[in-house]
């Protein structure tokens, strides 16, 4: 039962965390490493489209992401409502329009977000042992610079929420694609992708 | 019949003694046959609270104890700490090899891989519009239709945002996940990888639970779980150098104490065992009277658990160990017998007995006296005891009075070693009225009163804590880790049928909630958390729907979408059908179920237990959330088991008086204005007794106090020996006592050795006292000219 909260913050989280990513691999891995590039922050803007059983049209959304390795991912929806996820290694929250935060999750109350916050960060730190532990990882190369990964779970308890993930890019992630047990599916791509070596004041803000 | 003529009518007294020989052989042999079935069925209880009196005792409380103590008893714990996962999960591969290897009396817990997440989730998801936690209920009726509408929006755009528990329309606003993580919050373990996981102080925990297959109470020296636990650890520490490993539960503090008391028990058994034998060997120059001494014994201990388990049904572990004190009142009939036999090897054995009767009768008398006292409080533990010592110590009188002049043909040598004893009285020093006795008299009260003005009570259960400083350390290492819930201190809630329960529990949980938020409490356990009442399923399935059809409303008319509430249960979730579900397994411990109705017509009951408490001293503020809800009970098993002893030591030692008195009174009787000669060293050792402990520093407790009830029965038979005889042969009298004195100080003097602090004090308090009365009785005996003219009661 515990697991039920935690499944659903490490899906956002596979998410938030894999758009960044510089991912993992096993017999392509070191290939993935190799043409992925490593940034303290990246910044960028995404396209998101979701499929949700019951919703006849897929729902898309537009805005503009940040993620600080370490620290936290702030991922600011503009299109086509304004709305904000913050996650740090304490808590994910989402910020309204008007300013107001409202906590989903606390690392205090929920021990299992410091867990996920390790995922996220395994992930923004290329650390493929750990990720092979939680996910079967299958790494291809594509093309002359590119690459797709795709990430299966290997816990049952994740597996009946999370079917797989797949990963594609060449020196950045540039498109998630998210399928999960029920039928619903999100894909993400990402555009504009500018690294840089240190959080500016503005973007620790975010964070808090 | 009088002593004088002991001759007159001896053929049919002869006849008699052979017939009643032959009555108890058959007594003995049915005692037999009912003990069989007694050791083979096992019928001791080891409830403390069955130890209360009936009345006082609320059978909720006793059965809460019982089924949360089954479900402790049972569990191991260990959690396998390193810098990071993949390391603690090295280390925990690496020590379950070691256990698979040793092969310990453990198996893997029901709870560890209780109900799949699908089950639970299948189980629980008609019921989803009713369950809200108490922070979503008051979000839901405070916040505007507007904001939570946009929420739900800002959700659906949000990668993996909304529940993934559901569809969209049967959870739009992701109120479930959240449900669900507040129910987590009882542990702070997650499931990782197929394991337990814990993140704290630092360290990636693997969390390893385990239950023993151990029999609760087994009295075997070994300590395999230990051993086995040890040397895993050893694994795990070479696997990953600087793994930390945390092992506790209940079965390693019982399996410890056990073990030390094996150990104990071989050391201090045999020695004294040893220095008896010794003993008996250079007074007789044969072992046989000390085989004689232990049938008596036997029979004695066989009887009496066989009465106490008829009359009670069930035979209490407490009565068992006090009964074993026994043996220091059973064996001096015996030794008593055998010196007199020496002293006088020309007197044919069952005319020795039948003189020596009325001072054995007398002795059981007053022996008797002061154990029937013990029964009369209405407390069932002091009555099982009482009837345990008093059936005992005449099943031992019986057949040292019945079987040993049949037995005990041989004519009795004489030894060195028993001349000596003998001898040794005709040398000791006598208290004549003088004006020197009257000064150490007041000396000794003067010192007594120093004493018993520094006498401590102490009546704390912790006290009697005898596990090593590790384990106690572990185990409250582990509760901090993993925010256990505590089954020392919980409420117990009553009520008419299981709704009304689960009411006052949410009543309770309303107030214990504001206790968590004072930092007092990490959390508490209850059944409502699982199973809301009806009433309050009620109210949060209108709330859902209200707001959730709001929301979906707006979502459909913002995206252009046709979506319609998910239906859900039209009857509430029941606690029998959850309770009838494999889901429920790890919190069916919890429901108490049918208990004895009480004036207000309350016939179910449940218990809601604590977490993470954080010191003691919140415990009043915590306890008075019980105040004015009804049918909640505040249960302290600590404080209440203290204060049990607490009780049980006055009133015994209020019955220490009373046997006392009782005691002077039967001595009277026989010996007119000289009893008080017979029943002084007693008093002077008791007196004695308390003092010196005071002086040690030992505080009084419940198991003082039984000792010393013990040493009015050891004590008195003494100044009754030496008065029986004076005339005649004083010193084979005196031979006895020393006899005696010597055997009961090594077989429970020795305890004070022990490490175990109920056994400690007991043995510590013999130790003192049976020193006293051997070393003052003789003191007291009157000077052979006065007695010689002294009347004497028939038998």
């Amino acid at each position: 039962m515990k697991a039920l909260a935690r499944a659903a913050a490490a899906l956002v989280l596979c998410a938030a965390g894999a758009l960044q990513a510089q991912t993992p691999a096993a017999p392509d891995a070191a290939l993935v490493r190799q043409r992925l590039q490593l940034a303290p922050v990246l910044r960028g803007e995404f396209e998101q489209t979701k499929t949700i059983k019951g919703f006849r049209n897929a729902l898309v959304s537009h805005g503009e992401f940040m993620v600080a390795r370490g620290q936290g991912v702030w991922w600011h929806t503009r299109q086509p409502f304004e709305s904000t996820l913050v996650v740090t290694r304490t808590r994910l929250f989402t910020r309204a329009a008007d300013g107001s935060t409202s906590n989903v999750m606390d690392a205090q109350t929920e021990p299992g977000l410091r867990e996920v916050n390790e995922l996220v960060f395994s992930l923004l730190s290329a650390d493929l042992d750990a990720l092979g532990d939680r996910f079967a990882i299958t790494a291809q190369a594509a093309g002359a610079s590119g690459w797709t990964l795709t990430l299966v779970p290997r816990d049952a308890n994740v597996a009946k929420f999370l079917k797989s993930a797949t990963l594609a890019g060449d020196r950045y992630v540039q498109s998630v694609r998210i399928d999960e047990a029920r039928g619903d599916s999100t894909q993400i791509r990402f555009m504009h992708q500018a690294p840089s070596s240190a959080l500016s004041a503005a973007d620790a803000a975010r964070l808090q | 019949m009088s002593q004088a003529a002991p001759d007159a009518g001896f053929p049919l007294r002869r006849r008699r003694w052979q017939v009643a020989a032959w009555v108890w052989l058959a007594i003995v042999a049915a005692v037999a046959v009912h003990q069989w079935k007694f050791w083979t069925a096992g019928h001791f209880d080891t409830d403390v609270m069955a130890l209360l009196p009936q009345d006082e005792q609320a059978p909720e409380v006793s059965r809460a104890t019982r089924q949360l103590a089954d479900q402790f008893t049972r569990q191991v714990v260990v959690v396998i700490g390193a810098p990071d996962w993949a390391a603690a999960t090295r280390a925990a591969d690496a020590w379950q090899r070691a256990i698979d290897v040793a092969k310990p009396p453990l198996k893997d817990s029901a709870l560890a891989g209780s109900a799949a997440m699908g089950d639970l989730l299948a189980f629980y998801a008609p019921y989803r519009d009713r369950l809200l936690t108490p922070a979503q209920r008051s979000q839901l009726e405070h916040a505007s239709a507007p904001a939570l509408a946009q929420s739900a929006l800002g959700a659906l755009v949000q990668p993996g945002g909304g529940s993934m528990l559901s569809t969209w329309n049967a959870d739009p606003l992701g109120l479930w996940p959240q449900w669900w993580s507040a129910r987590a919050a009882g542990t702070q373990a997650r499931p990782r990888d197929g394991r337990l996981a814990l993140s704290a102080d630092g360290l990636e925990w693997v969390v390893i639970l385990r239950d023993s297959t151990q029999p609760a109470f087994s009295f075997s020296g070994d300590s395999p779980i230990a051993d086995a636990l040890a040397s895993a650890q050893a694994a795990a520490r070479v696997a990953v150098p600087g793994v930390r490993v945390i092992a506790g539960g209940v079965p390693l503090h019982s399996e410890y104490a056990a073990a030390r008391a094996h150990r104990e028990t071989n050391t201090i058994g045999w020695g004294s065992v040893t220095g008896v034998l010794v003993l008996v060997f250079l007074a007789f120059r044969s072992l046989w009277p000390r085989v004689l001494m232990a049938v008596s014994l036997l029979v004695g201990v066989a009887m009496a658990l066989s009465a106490t388990s008829w009359a009670f049904g069930q035979v209490h572990l407490l009565t068992m160990v006090f009964g074993a004190s026994l043996v220091g009142c059973a064996e001096d009939y015996g030794l008593y017998y055998f010196a007199n036999r020496q002293g006088a090897p020309d007197v044919p054995p069952l005319r020795m007995m039948s003189t020596l009767l009325p001072g054995l009768a007398l002795a059981l008398m007053t022996s008797l006296l002061g154990y029937v006292a013990l029964g009369l409080p209405p407390f069932p533990g002091l009555r099982q005891m009482a009837l345990f010592s008093v059936v005992g110590i005449a099943g031992a009188f019986m057949t040292t009075v019945c079987w040993f002049p049949w037995i005990d043909r041989g004519s009795p040598r004489q030894t060195a070693f028993a001349r000596w004893i003998v001898a040794s009285l005709d040398r000791y020093p006598r208290f004549a009225a003088t004006r020197a006795t009257w000064g150490v008299h007041a000396a000794f009260a003067l010192a007594c009163a120093v004493g018993l003005a520094r006498l401590d009570v102490n009546d704390d259960l912790r006290q009697l804590q005898s596990s090593p400083p590790a384990l106690v350390d572990a185990q409250r290492e582990l509760g901090r880790l993993l925010g256990l819930a505590s089954p020392a201190q919980f409420f117990v809630v009553r009520g008419t049928d299981a709704d009304d329960v689960l009411r006052r529990e949410e009543a309770l949980a309303a107030r214990l909630d504001e206790r968590v938020a004072a930092g007092q409490l990490a959390g508490y356990a209850a059944l409502s958390d699982w199973v809301p009442s009806r009433e309050r399923q009620a109210s949060d399935a209108a709330l859902t729907r209200r707001v959730e059809t709001g929301v979906i409303a707006a979502v459909d008319q913002a995206l252009g979408e046709s979506q319609a509430r998910a239906a859900f249960a039209a009857e509430p979730l029941t606690l029998a059908r959850w309770l009838a579900s494999p889901v429920s397994i790890a919190g069916r411990a919890l429901w108490l179920g049918t208990v004895p109705q009480r004036d207000d017509g309350a016939g179910v009951a449940s218990v809601v237990m604590l977490r993470g408490l954080q010191d003691r001293a919140a415990l009043p503020a915590i306890a008075r959330s019980a105040d004015g809800l009804p049918g909640v009970r505040w249960v302290d098993q600590v404080q209440s088991v203290s204060a049990l002893l607490g009780r049980y030591r006055r009133t015994m030692g209020l019955l220490l008086v009373a046997g006392h008195a009782g005691v002077l009174l039967a001595l009277a009787l026989r010996y007119g204005r000289r009893a008080w000669r017979a029943w002084l060293p007693t008093a002077i050792a008791t007196l004695g007794t308390l003092a010196l402990l005071a002086l040690f520093g030992q505080p009084l407790q419940l198991f003082n106090v039984l000792a010393l009830a013990l040493l009015l029965g050891i004590g008195i038979d003494y100044g009754i020996f030496l008065m029986e005889r004076e005339t005649t042969d004083a010193g084979s009298a005196w031979l006895a006592v020393v006899l005696g004195a010597a055997s009961t100080w090594l077989s429970f003097g020795l305890l004070a050795l022990s490490s175990t602090p109920a056994l400690r004090s007991f043995g510590l308090t013999l130790l003192f006292g049976i020193l006293i009365v051997w070393l003052v009785a003789p003191c007291y005996r009157p000077a052979r000219a006065a007695c010689v003219a002294s009347p004497r009661m028939a038998p």
